[in-house]
């Protein structure tokens, strides 16, 4: 996995906007550097007190405020240019390329791959599959409150407003997995609501796109038959779906192929059976004012369920 | 001066008392809770409440208070009980008439929960508790607005 | 020339059989090809002001009478909404008592998995069996002359939502019926059972693979969007088609010359668009259906990825007629979409579709593709409020069934003028809930009135006259070869007018509003009468019977903000009125 920092762009994006950033942060280094010497040389060659100036002198320090005054102007019309052209490209999403619609949640993230033909669209949560080498554009929302999309090393942030669609343009240069979060405060627990996104190449992305829309098969027997039943029949059917079984809940995160999946509630917990089993037993120690409750399970109930979720791969 | 001072400790026991009001448990509430008023009291839990109520598909039947499909809750008639505990056994067992129910689909807590926001649609609860706004389309003035559905039932 | 159309006039009041031998009334729609015209010519425009009730009959119920009055030979047979009795009246003797009253003992929990009131729309008879439908998914057949149970077949689950509300159709030697459940994420279908014994000859769904759409070799839709293997599913995200909807709680109508039945499908679940992308086949569509087999013929979408749970359900009445100058088999459809289609019914082709109400949510239908233009601008979607969307979920016309008078040429639509406000939430499918994620907020439409009963010239292509009501008109109409046409009003007027000109010519003031569907008979005395429940109910009636609290605009899916005076301008009840000339 690669460090989370926009100063490590993987993607042409996030590289302008390095690049700006460094353009920005070595000009006004400069800067500094000049006030800085040249408040150095007046403290150590002070004017006389009381001392008027000859009148050429006076006209001589107007002229280098003036100066620097328009060198000020300039400095900051380079700027607005500067970051104008560089951002301006990222306004334009590309609309007959990939899109992913995603949607911020408290405090999860909804993912649907659209497509004209209905069949092909897939949701899925907490992870984006995208393909290496071409630009991906997200469609923003959010149902709830304001969140903020950021995976600074492929892109800059994206606010999620609910009754409106933002856009943003992915691409990454080389396959890798790249850590993102919300960056608007959302709530309690805003911190935990991060995303992954999985640049593959683009053979790869396609099987991965392949497999993950397939309705997983249901167990026939054993502990994960039982953690089947249990699903669709207890609370989690409520707000969870899996394709293949008869669960469609949809206010929580769509479980098709959850144990393929890297991470537990938004990257809270690493996709183990002891995380999941941890979770499970009760989610308020873990993630508190997170809206899955603790549901009242016996502890081989609760093993055949992670036997089940763990086994849809 | 003593007057000031009275002043500053009647402002700090009102903000305590603000606090008290969305004092947050999240699973530390005991599983049954009988009386069930420490969730009608509660500006969290009714607000979860109201969430629940959009996600369990209430709004389908009873829509926002009104009712169509389902009794209307917003007003002074209750088939089968207008008490919070009443209001609890009829979401968690459901009723002959077609109520569903939900002791299978939602926790106790949740079921808790929506009981303490369906109380607050007639406003039975404190005003203070009630939710004071919708997030999505207006269906009329907020549950904290609202004139408390007179007359109560017996007994609270 | 004037041979040719003496030829085909001949023919056209041949075929067009509109009412039954007799002036009966054996089927809901008043003959299989749902017409709603009585050849009756007693009462006509000239006396009409002169008619009087010969008897009423309380049923003592406090939901919507939908029910239309069957008339076959000197009984009348009709069903009443949940706990759904099935009344005989001897109408030989005075005061029509009942004969006898068939109690099918239907599961009260079915009245919480009802979209829209608990109705029923009425029995169908043939070969001495009364064929009804109850709430709780059970279709029962019943010998007409005892009122003794036949058979009965368990078809639907209200475990899952699944109820049946519409009135049986008979064909041939079958009985069609399709379930209710389109608000509760249930798979619509359409069965065919024997009249003999109530088993099951064929059942077609309406979303998931070709082989339960019985769809097969002999599907030939006319339009390349309905081409294509198993579209029932990949017109729909994955296992979405599961809960899709597409059911059929309206109309059959049956074409016997072709034996074809041709029937609409519902909206698809849930209402909010985003949930479910695709043109989701086969929801909100027309078959056409070989009635043996059960095969499909041909299909069409009046609404490809239904935006505002315009259901396709509404009547399809097949009418053989001049069309530019040349003969054809056609059907006429008014839509909930508000246009009223014309369709050749031989193979699906649309050759018109022009509003009948003010819409702003379309722009209209491309008649080269065949497809419906939608207006971005009132696009629903989620966490979105879309004002002013006309017409509304309801649509410009609901359930009330139109008739078509072939002495006039015209179609009597029915309808209400509603708009409104919609918003999307995300849904869970939750079996036996509601699956639906909108909020709805309905209100009166343009021009100060909000339902009319209005006259389609189908040659012209234009409204013909209107008559505006207060109200929206949740009544099915009757036109008579008297050219008078009947409907009534939600707070409770049965209203007569001049089948040409729109006059109101007579009027009379019910108990309760009128839901119902008007029949004319000729009596055992030889004489026409006209017969209508009043009994104010469905989806809008339930403002007040349900008592719905219209502080809350969305009550009753919006209809509290529609008709929040209903609960002041009538009251429930449940009465059967029968008018004679006096």
């Amino acid at each position: 996995m690669n460090w989370q920092s926009a100063l490590d762009p993987h993607s042409a994006n996030a590289r302008h906007l390095a690049d700006l950033f460094w353009f920005f942060t070595a000009l006004c280094a400069a800067i500094w550097l000049l006030v800085v010497a040249a408040l150095l040389r007046a403290i150590r060659h002070p004017g006389l007190a009381g001392e008027q100036d000859p009148p050429e002198r006076q006209l001589r320090k107007s002229r280098i405020v003036g100066a620097l005054t328009a060198l000020t102007v300039l400095i900051l019309v380079v700027f607005t240019a500067a970051s104008f052209y560089t951002t301006r490209s990222f306004a334009w999403p590309d609309m007959n390329t990939l899109r992913i619609k995603v949607t911020g949640q408290q405090w999860w993230w909804q993912v649907e791959y659209r497509n004209h033909d209905a069949s092909q669209v897939l949701t899925t949560a907490n992870e984006i599959h995208i393909p290496v080498g071409r630009p991906v554009t997200l469609e923003l929302h959010a149902t709830d409150v304001i969140h903020s999309f950021w995976v600074p090393d492929l892109m800059g942030k994206q606010d999620l407003i609910p009754g409106r669609t933002n856009y943003l343009t992915l691409q990454a240069d080389h396959a890798g997995v790249y850590r993102g979060q919300c960056a608007e405060f959302c709530g309690l627990e805003h911190a935990r609501m991060a995303i992954w996104v999985f640049a593959q190449e683009p053979s790869a992305f396609e099987a991965w796109r392949r497999h993950a829309l397939m309705p997983n098969t249901m167990p026939d027997g054993g502990a994960a038959a039982k953690g089947a039943y249990i699903f669709v029949h207890r609370q989690c059917a409520s707000c969870h779906a899996i394709n293949g079984s008869d669960a469609a809940g949809q206010t929580g995160p769509d479980l098709t192929h959850f144990g393929a999946r890297a991470t537990i509630a938004a990257g809270t917990l690493h996709n183990t059976a002891a995380n999941l089993d941890r979770w499970l037993a009760d989610p308020q120690a873990v993630k508190p004012g997170a809206n899955m409750p603790k549901v009242d399970l016996s502890a081989p109930d609760r093993a055949a369920l992670v036997a089940f979720l763990e086994g849809l791969k | 001066m003593s007057s000031a001072w009275a002043r500053f400790a009647l402002l700090a026991a009102l903000l305590l008392a603000g606090c008290e009001r969305e004092k947050r448990v999240y699973s530390g509430q005991p599983a049954t809770n009988p009386a069930g008023e420490l969730y009608q009291e509660n500006a969290y839990d009714v607000a979860q409440g109201k969430r629940l109520y959009t996600w369990m598909n209430c709004t389908g039947c009873h829509a926002h208070g009104g009712g169509g499909i389902g009794p209307a809750l917003m007003d002074n008639r209750w088939i089968y009980g207008g008490k919070i505990q009443q209001i609890y056994r009829s979401i968690r067992d459901g009723r002959k008439n077609g109520m569903p129910a939900w002791k299978n689909r939602l926790t106790d807590q949740q079921i808790w929960q929506l009981a303490a926001y369906v109380r607050s649609m007639g406003r039975y609860v404190r005003k203070d508790v009630a939710p004071s706004r919708d997030d999505a389309l207006n269906s009329g003035k907020a549950e904290s607005r609202r004139e408390r559905s007179a007359p109560l039932e017996p007994g609270r | 020339m004037r041979r040719v159309a003496t030829i085909f006039l001949v023919s056209l009041l041949l075929t067009n059989a509109g009412s039954a031998a007799d002036g009966e009334w054996p089927v809901a729609s008043g003959s299989p090809q749902a017409l709603r015209f009585s050849d009756l010519t007693e009462i006509n425009t000239k006396n009409v002001a002169r008619l009087k009730p010969s008897f009423t009959f309380n049923t003592g119920l406090h939901h919507g009478e939908e029910s239309a009055t069957l008339v076959v030979g000197s009984t009348m047979y009709f069903v009443t909404p949940f706990p759904n009795y099935l009344y005989a009246l001897d109408l030989t003797k005075p005061g029509a008592p009942v004969k006898w009253k068939f109690d099918p003992h239907a599961d009260p929990a079915s009245q919480g998995e009802a979209c829209c009131d608990t109705v029923n729309r009425g029995p169908a008879y043939a070969d001495g069996k009364v064929v009804m439908n109850t709430l709780d998914g059970q279709t029962i057949a019943v010998d007409a002359a005892t009122g003794k149970e036949l058979w009965r077949a368990h078809l639907a689950n209200i475990r899952i939502g699944e109820t049946l509300t519409m009135a049986p159709m008979i064909a041939e030697d079958k009985v069609l019926v399709g379930n209710s459940g389109g608000e509760f994420g249930v798979r619509g279908w359409i069965a065919a059972l024997n009249l003999k014994d109530g088993s099951m000859a064929w059942k077609a769904f309406h979303t998931g693979p070709d082989k339960d759409v019985l769809i097969g070799s002999d599907f030939h839709p006319f339009y390349p969007q309905d081409r294509g293997k198993n579209l029932g599913i990949k017109t729909w995200p994955a296992d979405r088609w599961k809960q899709g909807g597409g059911n059929v709680w309206g109309w059959v109508s049956y074409d016997p010359q072709a034996r074809l039945v041709i029937y609409g499908t519902g909206n698809p679940g849930p209402w909010n668009p985003d949930q479910r992308p695709g043109e989701n086949k086969w929801t909100s569509g027309v078959f056409a259906r070989d009635v043996d087999s059960g095969q499909a013929r041909w299909f069409y979408q009046w609404s490809p990825h239904d935006l505002y749970d315009h259901d396709g359900i509404n009547e399809n009445i097949l009418v053989d007629r001049d069309w530019k100058g040349s003969p054809r088999k056609l059907l006429l459809h008014p839509g909930r979409n508000g246009y009223l289609y014309v369709l050749d019914r031989t193979n699906g082709q649309v050759l018109s579709a022009k509003p009948f109400v003010y819409i702003n949510s379309s722009f209209g239908v491309d008649l080269k593709s065949g497809k419906l233009i939608p207006n971005p601008a009132k696009h629903t979607q989620t966490g979105k409020t879309v004002y002013d969307i006309c017409p509304t979920a309801a649509g410009a016309k609901d359930w009330e069934p139109s008739a078509y008078s072939p002495r006039t040429g015209f179609v009597y639509i029915p309808h209400a003028n509603l708009c409104m406000d919609e918003e999307g939430v995300q849904a869970s499918y939750i079996a036996g809930t509601p699956y639906v994620g909108a909020i709805v907020r309905q209100k009166p439409g343009h021009g100060g009135y909000r339902g009319a009963m209005t006259a389609w010239d189908v040659a012209g292509e234009k409204i013909k006259w209107d008559h505006h009501e207060n109200m929206p008109v949740w009544s099915g109409a009757l036109v008579t070869a008297g050219d008078v046409v009947f409907y009534g009003t939600l707070d409770g007027w049965f209203r007569a007018l001049d089948a040409r000109s729109g006059k109101l010519l007579w009027q009379y003031r019910t108990d309760s509003g009128i839901v119902g569907q008007p029949v004319a008979y000729k009596g055992p005395d030889g004489h026409e009468y006209i017969a209508i429940l009043s009994g104010v109910g469905g989806w809008i009636g339930a403002v007040l019977t349900n008592r719905v609290d219209v502080r809350d605009s969305t009550g009753a899916n919006g209809m509290a903000s529609a008709v929040p005076d209903l609960p002041r301008r009538g009251k429930t009840g449940g009465r059967l009125y029968v008018f004679r000339l006096g």
